[in-house]
């Protein structure tokens, strides 16, 4: 089953321009996730707290470092995302030009990949099931 | 705005707007069709200036508005104009335009797309004609896309729908949701045309180019759009929980060979976790709906248990047996008893499962159903009853559709153990047939004949008993009229099978072949096509150049289609942009093919727009890519576009459809072309 991801790419600026005006996105965000759920095709949504209330886990050096942020580094951040069952990338696309998003901001619109894309012998699969499996997840 | 972007967006935008558009505009006119041909028409003017002017801010009413006008025009101009469109013409002119705003603002436009689904599923069709109308007017889907899925041709999928709108008129059904009564049947017609549409997507059995636009999808989506439309109905939340729980499973269920994986045995770390939790949040509404426990929701609710299980160990068998006893008191039909009676021999032991099976056997329906020997042989050898528990999965061998499902149940009846120690013809031909030094279309063909003979002679008789007055019994009864060369196949495989048998496994056959004479063959006994017939299929305006060449090559030329499918790039490679004829001198490796002219003129014209500039692989391509777990040999790959060659049975298929069920073979000039008298056109 194909699913899209419809992911929030929002700059400093746009964040700061909609919390000045949160509770007219939030209507119209609510309004976006009602239309698609008429229409039969959201499967999940999800909006992340503040980048400043989060913290960088940064591999770079050969520890990892631990900062505020994140800050700075990143022109676009991740501010949430929308997950449709969608029979086209194209519809995907028509979806993303309706999302009530900030001037400023960026939708990615990116296919999720099955796991019969992935060969079925593959190791890290077979790992992650013997870990679910002893670990009582599935 | 580039014109591939336009077009993307009008495919996105027709996807999202369509059933809003045609609801909108049946309630206007009253009438499925001429909706429809509005709606088009609206499509079509996309298509044309979206290009160039770009994509408007509101391209939902932009097309509404469009399809609109049409509706206008054509109501004035209808030469009977009788009062009755004349005052229709004007009160759609009249109405202010503010109504055509397909902004959510209302439940008006949702009731409008629940009275379309209502009257695309309505009893008074056939199913065909309810499926295909649904997925057109509210899935959006189009002709040949709903053509592809159901592996009908356009023709039939188009008829079946203009069939449906005339009835639809005839009758005069009101564009409208009914009460009381009705209302129940009718919701109930509208849920089976979704259920229908969701398996032929799950339990397709598709071939290997078969391209499948999603039908679960597209059954998910209409189950989901209903479940909006009617909240609180408990049988439509059951309905979406059971297609998305059976949803959730669909990468784990076939295996890389595509053999269908069995419950118990599937990787449940592939399973679809989002999925799973949407199909237990809408059984929890239905459940909340109240009510009594109707067969969707009961069949959710199994498939819960089966989701919740972390093992197939742990599954919670007492409960499904449970709910499968429910089921049973509102859906009394064998298949939901033999479902029955699997869940109690899990939870209460083999007994008391075949006790519920045994009286099944009585049931005429499920005389040639294989999987109730499939059940009972099962249960007959948990109970150690091995030697009815063998001849169960042999009787089940026998009836199997499918190859790989029938090899599995063969590995079962040889792993009873059994009467005596000979070999058994079931055994040695799943051995036969499961050797990796044979190429794919000997195997098939060599599957034909040893099917036939199972068939006809039982998997369970012994090797030895394999005699040749019982093979040219057979031979006579299932070949004795088919054409010469059938039966040489026929014996070739039968030799072969011999051969292999006695030499290779040192099993004790009777020589089966021996009383097989060859015949002989003379050539063209199936008599070509008329000439005038196949420059009709030529000409056939929309024709893909795939099969424009492949059936010029045929035509104008003594190669098969099997040495047509072969050919790749680098042996046509000669005949460069000149457009020469190709000669089949010129290509090494051809086998025994009689010597002869492997395209004519017409087809070397085509030829250079087929190759279009690729210069390796198969010349003859499949319409997409292989699945990744299915890559085929890199010979039969297109190293530039990564597709398969294009597979026999999928070039018969296309040809069957286009040309009323003829046969490639008989794609073939009757005389030679120097001799041919020019045909009309």
């Amino acid at each position: 089953m194909p699913k899209y991801m419809l992911i929030m790419r929002g700059t400093d600026e746009s964040h700061a321009a909609m919390m000045a005006s949160i509770d007219e996105s939030m209507a119209a965000t609510g309004r976006f996730i009602e239309e698609m759920i008429k229409a039969g095709v959201l499967l999940a949504a999800e909006g992340l707290d503040l980048p400043g209330r989060g913290v960088v886990v940064d591999f770079s050096g050969e520890a990892p470092v631990v900062t505020d942020g994140p800050y700075g580094e990143t022109k676009e951040l991740f501010g949430g995302y929308f997950m449709l069952d969608v029979a086209s990338k194209q519809e995907a696309v028509e979806w993303a030009k309706r999302v009530p998003a900030v001037r400023g901001s960026k939708i990615e619109v990116r296919r999720v990949a099955g796991s019969d894309e992935v060969p079925e012998g593959n190791e890290h699969l077979v790992e992650e099931r013997a870990r679910r499996e002893s670990s009582d997840q599935i | 705005m580039t014109s591939w972007d336009a077009h993307a967006a009008v495919d996105g935008v027709w996807k999202l707007e369509s059933a809003r558009i045609v609801a909108g505009l049946v309630r206007m006119t009253g009438d499925v069709g001429l909706a429809e041909e509005f709606a088009q028409d609206a499509l079509l003017a996309a298509l044309e200036r979206w290009p160039e002017s770009g994509v408007p801010d509101n391209p939902g009413a932009w097309l509404m508005a469009i399809a609109k006008r049409r509706a206008i025009d054509h109501l004035r101009r209808a030469e009977r104009l009788d009062r009755k469109h004349e005052q229709l013409a004007h009160e759609l002119t009249t109405q202010p335009d503010e109504s055509l705003d397909l902004a959510p603002d209302g439940d008006e436009v949702g009731d409008d797309v629940l009275r379309l689904m209502f009257i695309s599923c309505h009893p008074a069709l056939t199913t065909e004609a309810r499926l295909a109308l649904t997925l057109r007017l509210v899935g959006g889907l189009r002709t040949e896309e709903i053509a592809r899925a159901f592996l009908v041709s356009e023709t039939a999928v188009a008829q079946r729908i203009v069939r449906a709108k005339r009835t639809l008129a005839a009758r005069r059904i009101p564009f409208e949701v009914p009460e009381g009564r009705e209302r129940a049947a009718r919701l109930s017609s509208v849920l089976e045309v979704i259920y229908l549409v969701f398996n032929e997507g799950y339990a397709a059995t598709a071939g290997e180019d078969l391209i499948r636009p999603g039908l679960c999808l597209e059954a998910l989506r209409l189950g989901r759009v209903l479940a909006q439309l009617m909240p609180g109905e408990a049988e439509v939340l059951g309905l979406v929980a059971l297609m998305e729980l059976q949803a959730s499973r669909a990468e784990a269920r076939t295996g890389p060979e595509g053999e269908p994986i069995p419950l118990h045995e599937q990787n449940r770390g592939r399973w679809d976790r989002l999925l799973i939790r949407r199909g237990m949040t809408a059984l929890l509404q239905a459940r909340t709906a109240g009510g009594p426990l109707g067969p969707y929701v009961l069949q959710a609710a199994i498939a819960v248990c089966h989701a919740q299980a972390a093992t197939a160990a742990g599954t919670d068998w007492a409960q499904i047996a449970a709910l499968y006893d429910a089921l049973f008191r509102v859906l009394p039909t064998p298949v939901v008893q033999l479902n029955r009676a699997v869940a109690v021999a899990m939870a209460d032991g083999p007994e008391a499962g075949l006790a519920l099976a045994d009286p099944l056997l009585a049931e005429p329906a499920m005389r040639n159903y294989h999987l109730l020997p499939g059940v009972r042989g099962d249960l007959l050898a948990r109970l150690g009853r091995s030697t009815e528990a063998r001849a169960e999965f042999e009787r089940a061998a026998e009836l199997a559709q499918n190859t790989p499902e029938r090899a599995i149940l063969l590995k079962r009846a040889a792993a009873c153990g059994g009467r005596d120690d000979a070999v058994t013809l079931g055994h040695a031909v799943a051995a036969f047939l499961d050797r990796a030094d044979l190429d794919a279309g000997t195997l098939r063909a060599y599957r034909h004949t040893m099917n036939r003979m199972l068939a006809h002679l039982g998997a369970g008789i012994p090797l030895p008993e394999v005699t040749a007055e019982r093979v040219a019994e057979l031979f006579a009864a299932a070949w004795g009229g088919a054409a010469d060369a059938t039966w040489n196949r026929h014996r070739a495989a039968v030799r072969s099978f011999a051969a292999w048998a006695a030499r290779d496994r040192g099993w004790h056959t009777a020589d089966p072949a021996a009383r097989l004479g060859r015949r002989h063959e003379p050539r063209g006994r199936t008599p070509a096509l008329d000439p005038v017939f196949v420059e009709a299929l030529l000409a056939r305006p929309g024709l893909a150049l795939r099969e424009r060449t492949l059936w010029t090559m045929l035509y104008e030329s003594t190669a098969t289609a099997a040495l047509a499918l072969s050919l790749d790039i680098e042996d046509v490679k000669s005949i460069g942009g000149t457009g020469g004829t190709g000669g089949i001198e010129d290509i090494e490796d051809i086998g025994d093919h009689t010597r002869g002219t492997l395209w004519g003129p017409r087809t070397a014209g085509l030829l250079p727009q087929l190759i279009a500039g690729r210069r390796r692989g198969p010349l003859f391509l499949a319409d997409r890519r292989p699945a990744p777990a299915r890559t085929p040999p890199s010979r039969d790959l297109c190293p530039e576009t990564g597709r398969r060659r294009l597979s026999y049975e999928r070039a018969e298929y296309l040809f069957k459809q286009a040309s009323h069920g003829n046969t490639l073979y008989q794609l073939r000039l009757t005389e030679p072309a120097a001799t041919r008298r020019p045909s009309p056109s």
